[in-house]
């Protein structure tokens, strides 16, 4: 009869148990492993490096839901399953919802928290008020379930969100086989507003993604020092630390 | 034993009450010659106003006469609606033209006590709806449909005892089988008026009196089908269910609370029943029937079979309100189809002794948000064998037998994270002959191409006849100043003979 006392309860282990200060505080604060994040293209056509962004970061999971408007479908086109798993070789689990209205789209997130079948929820949401992102950071928190909100460039104001990121595209890292060749993709993502470590706000970094590792990397011209506009001097010692937490 | 019992109904003049009822009322149409009379009420016929009378010369005859135009969608659909109704006495009703319904009574009489007692049932639920009916229980369709119509007289019922069609039929006009009204003359020019002396006539001989093969074979099928000879089956107005349950009220419910209760009751029932079997269902439907001749009904669909009572409840509960109780509601039924073997299984104490994957619950959900987003909203990857990339990976609507299905491993070339539904027409501007262009223009943005590798070829499928003069696409991995990745390709090679010179698109942007 001892043998049950080692089985966790199932309503407290599917909750994601939370971060300890020191690893909140430190790159992704949290992204895609607890809360809500929004992640929002700085210029238009951003969508597609801001989708490789937040896979890149998601660790692995078994059942995630993907609810988009049919407006990004249109605009950006769809993931493609193919190209999805460049960042995520696990075979998840897929449910796709497109619907026409952010009300609808708000709702299916909210559905999906509360459904105990998720690890994960990715919306693609053209707009969501202050009261919208409350409930579903609330939700999110009650049933333990991250959710990752992809925006358009428009995206302002204020949120009850985690974390906001700005993502754009920047030009691809050297290919050491052909020089005229694209080579992995990189990004430059300023972390707008954060709730775990407030003081890190307006913080940018420049990633490169191993397409090989699967992982996210500093942009090596970055660590160097060298080029790159930097919003705020503090970069240099960030990456640092970021190539020290892997 | 199979019973058929067909009803003619007489519900134009529905304006109930007996002085209404003596005025001579006709429903009128545009004919091919001027206005014709289309339907006339009893007052009317008895002054010899008939349907397929001009209209002038039954004015003629009364010129007092009352008339409206017909209205025949609004005939149909109420027709339509009453069908729906008479489910609550027989699974597989049928409307039968625009003004008769058709029912199967076989084996389901001695629940009302008898066919004398179900036919005055119908009949007294019908006449509380202000329909006046004519009523024929037969052996066959054709049977019920002809005693229906030429029989008997309006508020009439007659049931043909088993195996007397032959004889009550006999004396009937040909007209009552069914037949064109070209048929119904050529054989009147024959001097066969009567369905009797067709009993008698040899097949072939009849065969051969006509021009039309048509024709003749239509007379044979129609009087093989009322005899019984030949088998005509009707076509239910709702599928037959393969599990129901019924629950009728004592006192007609007007509450929505009361609907709720019967759904919970009658769930409760089914899937007690389903369990007793060890099967479960993928689609509901809870219909509710009311006093005044009106059915409506609310439904479900789970993507796997189920027979948990709480989710059901919850699928159906999200239309409910749906269900307007109207002047109250004697009869709930619930009905369950796509019956599909669900064992017993012991769940995992843990979700994370399955590798953390809670299938059930996610079906759950995927029913869920199809209920209340549409059954089109919720989609998941599938894959084909197929090199041409909009076809080897699309989405299709969510379904079980699609979760196994995993992306096909074989070598190809670099693939953008998202995908255009559709192409995207590129301009190009400096056009270098088999590389990607150095400029274009999509989205009306000029973008300098400073990297790109490629290309990628990727044949039409030729074996395919949709595919015929397609042209082959050459793929290019693109990236531009600002640092943007694109997937772009041109359709067809520059000397492929097969129209114009080639075109770009933009197909995908990558990372």
């Amino acid at each position: 009869m001892n043998v049950l006392a080692f089985i966790p309860d199932r309503s407290e282990s599917s909750k994601v148990l939370p971060l300890k200060a020191e690893e909140e505080a430190v790159f992704p604060f949290g992204l895609g492993q607890k809360g809500l994040h929004e992640c929002a293209e700085k210029n238009y056509g951003d969508m597609s490096a801001l989708t490789g962004f937040v896979l890149a970061n998601i660790e692995p999971k078994s059942a995630i839901l993907w609810v988009k408007q049919y407006k990004f479908v249109q605009e950006h086109g769809r993931a493609l399953p193919s190209g999805v798993e460049l960042f995520n070789n696990k075979k998840s689990h897929w449910m796709h919802v497109v619907v026409s209205k952010p009300i609808d789209a708000l709702w299916a997130i909210e559905e999906g928290l509360k459904s105990s079948a998720l690890d994960l929820v990715i919306g693609e949401v053209e707009e969501a008020d202050f009261t919208a992102t409350r409930r579903l950071k609330l939700a999110s928190e009650r049933y333990g379930v991250p959710v990752v909100l992809l925006m358009p460039h428009t995206r302002e104001g204020i949120s009850a969100c985690d974390a906001r990121w700005r993502i754009n595209s920047q030009p691809s890292a050297f290919n050491s086989y052909d020089a005229k060749a694209l080579g992995s993709p990189c990004w430059r993502v300023v972390l707008e507003r954060c709730r775990s470590a407030p003081s890190r706000a307006g913080e940018a970094f420049n990633l490169e993604y191993d397409d090989e590792a699967l992982s996210l990397r500093v942009a090596p011209y970055v660590a160097t020092g060298s080029v790159a506009p930097q919003e705020i001097s503090s970069v240099k010692g960030q990456t640092e630390k970021i190539r020290q937490n892997g | 034993m199979r019973r058929k019992k067909s009803r003619q109904l007489k519900d134009k003049p529905k304006k109930s009450g007996k002085t209404v009822k003596r005025i001579p009322f006709v429903l009128v149409e545009k004919g091919r010659h001027g206005i014709e009379v289309v339907a006339a009420n009893e007052a009317a016929q008895s002054r010899n106003i008939y349907s397929g009378l001009a209209f002038t010369d039954a004015r003629a005859r009364t010129p007092d006469l009352v008339f409206e135009e017909i209205d025949r969608v609004a005939d149909r659909n109420a027709l339509q609606k009453l069908a729906d109704w008479m489910v609550r006495f027989s699974p597989r009703v049928s409307t039968d033209g625009n003004d008769a319904i058709v029912m199967e009574i076989t084996g389901l009489d001695h629940l009302f006590g008898g066919e004398a007692k179900l036919m005055e049932r119908i009949r007294a639920c019908l006449q509380t709806n202000g329909y006046i009916s004519q009523i024929a229980i037969a052996g066959t369709f054709g049977a019920a449909n002809a005693l229906a119509r030429y029989r008997i007289n309006i508020g009439d019922v007659f049931v043909s005892q088993l195996g007397h069609e032959k004889q009550d039929l006999a004396d009937l006009s040909v007209k009552a089988l069914r037949l064109s009204d070209k048929t119904v003359q050529l054989l009147r020019k024959f001097g066969l008026t009567r369905i009797d002396q067709l009993y008698g006539l040899d097949r072939k001989a009849l065969t051969r009196r006509f021009a039309s093969r048509e024709a003749a074979d239509a007379v044979v099928l129609r009087l093989d089908q009322a005899l019984g000879i030949r088998h005509e089956p009707i076509k239910p107005v709702i599928a037959e269910p393969e599990w129901a349950m019924r629950m009728s009220c004592p006192e007609p419910v007007a509450a929505q609370d009361g609907v709720e209760y019967a759904l919970d009751h009658l769930l409760s029932q089914l899937c007690h029943k389903l369990d007793m079997h060890g099967v479960g269902a993928r689609d509901f439907c809870l219909y509710a029937f009311g006093v005044d001749g009106k059915c409506s009904h609310i439904s479900a669909s789970s993507a796997s079979a189920v027979r948990d009572a709480n989710h059901i409840r919850r699928l159906l509960k999200e239309h409910v309100e749906t269900i307007n109780p109207g002047f109250g509601i004697d009869l709930f039924m619930l009905s369950a189809a796509r019956i599909e073997g669900l064992d017993h299984d012991a769940k995992p104490l843990a979700a994370d002794m399955v590798g953390g994957f809670d299938e059930e619950a996610f079906i759950r959900l995927a029913d869920r948000l199809a209920v209340r987003l549409g059954e089109k909203a919720v989609q998941m990857p599938i894959f084909h064998e197929s090199h041409v990339p909009e076809r080897s990976e699309s989405f299709s609507q969510f379904a079980t037998h699609l979760m196994e299905a995993r992306s096909l491993s074989r070598a190809m070339g670099p693939r953008p994270l998202r995908m255009f539904e559709m192409p995207e027409h590129v301009e190009v501007m400096a056009e270098v002959p088999d590389g990607p262009p150095a400029r274009l223009i999509w989205r009306r943005v000029m973008r300098k191409i400073v990297r790109a590798d490629g290309p990628e070829r990727i044949a039409p499928e030729w074996w395919k006849l949709s595919e015929k003069g397609a042209r082959a696409r050459d793929y290019y991995r693109i990236e531009d100043e600002e640092g943007c990745r694109y997937w772009i390709y041109r359709h067809g090679l520059y000397d492929d003979n097969r129209g114009g010179p080639p075109q770009w698109y933009m197909h995908g942007v990558f990372a």
